[in-house]
């Protein structure tokens, strides 16, 4: 009778097969742990997100406690603890627990997980490019109802930006903390060139005025004039105003994409040349940082980060409009607050009473004012702390002004899943890698149309 | 283990008994590999052939169109090269830094236990920290390395925003990190090489070259089967250096199989492509584990 015994060689091939194969299974599980703040807040310095402040809490039975998945750390987790503080101590129906999930990108990739998990928030912070897709899928919550519940008038409320966040007349994304980029100079460098105190009017000016910017050693650029973010760090966002500068667009409202626009590709060579032929600009992961060490004299950034940039710097820090070329363009850009479509009717209610809260004209100030943020409601911008405040820093005024002139963003970015890293590493083989415009932006043309596909899909099930 | 012939039905009992407890003692361990690891293999498998965004109540069967798609877009074959040049040289240069280190600290040297703490410490640091800190020290305005640059004459290059050099400054990094590991394997096995085969080395006037190329190298090839092995599969998943000190970057410079297929499956959110990358990695780790085992351990002298 044969007897089957696995040898010793044996046994250990079946253990290295195993070992091989749970490294492969490791390799599946999201290894999202390291909090990564989102690039478009300072992260410069910013430390862990402060821990949930135990608010002091009056347990009445009838206290509904809700959740609400943030993307802030640094200066502005702080504010927004003290912003959930506020609202947890004044009153005792609703109870806000805060948690910091990371990045706007890994606060969504969460939400996936909980999706299929089943275990979800009740309020969440969605990002300008992540609100569309869980909307498409039936992810998140029409609100008008509850707002009216809740007493929300969006009648007072950014038409900008509160139009976003509709689709077919329905508010699913209410804006809370909505941006811009503006530019951003070190105004002691500035002085130092013998520059005008003020951002410049177009590219064509900063072209000039770039070359008494920058600090060389040898061939290295030890001070750059002016310094582009990477593709994780939203240089799509950015490069958006600048496509519409150049009279380019990313898509048409149709979601037709338009990449090898003449002008968009112009706007495209004209950022290649800024860190090649005219050798002034960096790419960097990390501007802010670069910014406020002195490495990179102006940037382009959001305006939520002017609280954290203006309390880190050693110097004067000074803001202007976007640079012209043949037109003016200027994105929104931020996040706004969603409720989960499988959150339970009883907490929903609850979760617009926050949203209410952190959206009335009085908080949406001091956020503002803590922030850089755009005050989201338009009787805000009238009150006489804003005035005030506006006098004594107008940096945070010049942030206010351009937001009439902004315009909602291309389809391509903000609509198409990914779009916007999509876009991000075209623009960094051009910046960095100095590939042709035309060939890349060609090749993201139909990496950009395949990937709309399934959303113009999703859209037409949903809206018909 | 050779059977000794009885007779028949005493050893069919006991013979039962025997696979009954083989069977018990392996079962936690089947589960477990099981349930986290046979089963997601066969799942990403099927995710694999199938559309899906993680969000869709559905998931349309599409053939081979994932791997169609992943193959031929042009980025591909540069990510696979990424990885090959990240494989090779971390675990080339881990394996012979930590050889030339192990045999330095294995002379009766002073502080040599200091030197091994010292050299050992990084293996226990958070890859996420040991990428936080190196990204300053490559800082080419103000970093340590520019520094030390500076004293031989050279300018730093911008080692994280350059794609000429942003590969050499992750292999940098993941050597720095993991070499102590390799260095306390191969001081074991140089502990383990028995003193008598140097002492008749010696009588037989072999000099110390001779001594390090016909007792200590086979001496340790065991050591340095097993560390190839574990350093590949190792390296093959390594993650967090990558995505705090380059996300990948600059331009896909960085990004390798491992990182690729995060990107497709937790940023594009794209199953399907993503399950593609994962058999993609399954298959060459495969590969290359049975080319290990095969080839390489005959060569190994276990002594």
């Amino acid at each position: 009778m044969e007897q089957r015994k696995l040898s010793r060689r044996e046994m250990l091939r079946v253990l290295m097969l195993g070992s091989g194969a749970a490294a492969l299974a490791a390799c599946g599980a999201a290894p999202s742990a390291e909090p990564t703040a989102a690039p478009a807040e300072p992260t410069a310095g910013s430390a862990a997100p402060a821990a949930t402040a135990p608010a002091a809490v009056s347990q009445t039975g009838s206290t509904v406690t809700i959740t609400y998945w943030g993307s802030f750390s640094g200066a502005l987790g702080e504010a927004e603890q003290a912003m959930v503080q506020r609202f947890n101590e004044s009153q005792s129906d609703v109870q806000v627990e805060y948690q910091f999930q990371g990045s706007y990108e890994e606060t969504a990739q969460k939400f996936t997980a909980g999706l299929q998990a089943n275990t979800i928030p009740d309020v969440i912070l969605l990002s300008d490019v992540w609100w569309f897709g869980f909307y498409v899928a039936g992810a998140i919550a029409e609100l008008d109802a509850l707002a009216q519940q809740a007493g929300v008038d969006f009648a007072d409320y950014e038409p900008v930006l509160l139009n976003e966040g509709k689709r077919r007349d329905k508010q699913f994304w209410i804006p809370f903390a909505r941006s811009t980029p503006l530019f951003y100079y070190n105004k002691d460098i500035w002085a130092e060139a013998g520059l005008p105190d003020r951002a410049p009017e177009t590219w064509a000016e900063f072209s000039e005025w770039a070359p008494q910017l920058v600090q060389r050693d040898g061939d290295t650029l030890t001070r750059a004039a002016f310094m582009h973010p990477n593709g994780a760090s939203y240089i799509a966002w950015l490069f958006q105003g600048v496509t519409w500068q150049h009279g380019g667009q990313y898509s048409q409202p149709d979601f037709t994409m338009t990449m090898t626009d003449p002008n968009t590709l112009r706007a495209a060579q004209f950022y290649q040349d800024t860190a090649n032929s005219l050798g002034w600009a960096g790419l960097s992961a990390d501007i802010n940082k670069d910014f406020i060490g002195g490495v990179a004299a102006s940037m382009l950034a959001s305006t939520g980060g002017l609280a954290g940039i203006t309390a880190q710097a050693q110097f004067p820090v000074g803001v202007g409009f976007l640079p012209k070329e043949t037109a003016f363009g200027c994105p929104t850009g931020g996040a706004g607050l969603a409720i989960p479509s499988g959150t339970p009717d009883e907490k929903k209610l609850a979760a617009m009473t926050y949203i209410a809260f952190a959206t009335n004209p009085e908080q949406a100030g001091i956020w503002s004012r803590d922030t850089g943020y755009m005050p989201v409601r338009i009787s805000t911008k009238q009150s006489p702390e804003m005035t005030a405040f506006f006098e004594a820093n107008p940096n945070f005024k010049t942030a206010v002004d351009q937001l009439p002139l902004t315009r909602a963003q291309d389809a391509a970015r903000v609509f198409v899943r990914n779009g916007d890293q999509i876009i991000g590493r075209g623009l960094e083989r051009i910046v960095v890698n100095g590939e042709a415009p035309s060939a890349v932006f060609a090749e993201i043309n139909d990496e950009l149309t395949s990937a709309a596909e399934p959303i113009l899909q999703d859209l037409k099930a949903v809206e018909g | 283990m050779a059977s000794i012939p009885q007779r028949a039905g005493s050893v069919t009992q006991r013979e039962r008994r025997e696979w009954l407890l083989f069977a018990l003692l392996l079962a936690p361990n089947l589960l477990l590999f099981g349930v986290f690891t046979y089963w997601p293999l066969l799942y990403n498998a099927y995710l694999s052939v199938v559309r899906w965004d993680f969000l869709r109540p559905t998931k349309p069967f599409v053939g081979l169109a994932n791997y169609a798609s992943v193959f031929t877009d042009r980025q591909f074959w540069a990510i696979v090269l990424n990885t090959a040049t990240f494989t090779v040289c971390s675990v080339g240069l881990t394996l012979l830094l930590g050889l030339a280190l192990a045999l330095l600290i294995n002379q009766p040297l002073r502080y040599r236990n200091a030197a091994r703490a010292v050299l050992f410490s990084p293996v226990v640091m958070s890859g996420a920290v040991v990428a936080v800190v190196w990204s300053y020290i490559f800082d080419p305005r103000y970093g340590l390395l520019d520094q030390l640059l500076g004293f031989v004459g050279l300018n730093s290059p911008d080692w994280l925003n350059d794609p000429r050099w942003a590969m050499l400054a992750v292999i940098i990094v993941y050597v720095w990190k993991n070499l102590g590991y390799a260095v306390v394997i191969y001081l074991a096995g140089l502990q383990g090489i028995p003193r008598e085969l140097y002492d008749a080395a010696r009588v037989d006037g072999a000099g110390p070259w001779a001594r390090l190329r016909h007792v200590t190298l086979p001496g340790l090839s065991p050591v340095a089967f097993f560390l190839s092995v574990t350093s590949l599969l190792a390296t093959f998943q390594s993650f967090d250096i990558i995505k705090v000190l380059t996300d990948g970057g600059p331009a896909g410079a960085t990004t390798t199989l491992i990182f690729h297929l995060y990107e497709l499956g937790f940023v594009a959110y794209n199953a399907g492509e993503a399950g593609v990358v994962a058999v993609v990695l399954f298959g060459i780790m495969l590969v290359l584990t049975l080319i290990q085992l095969r080839y390489l351990e005959r060569r190994v002298s276990y002594g």
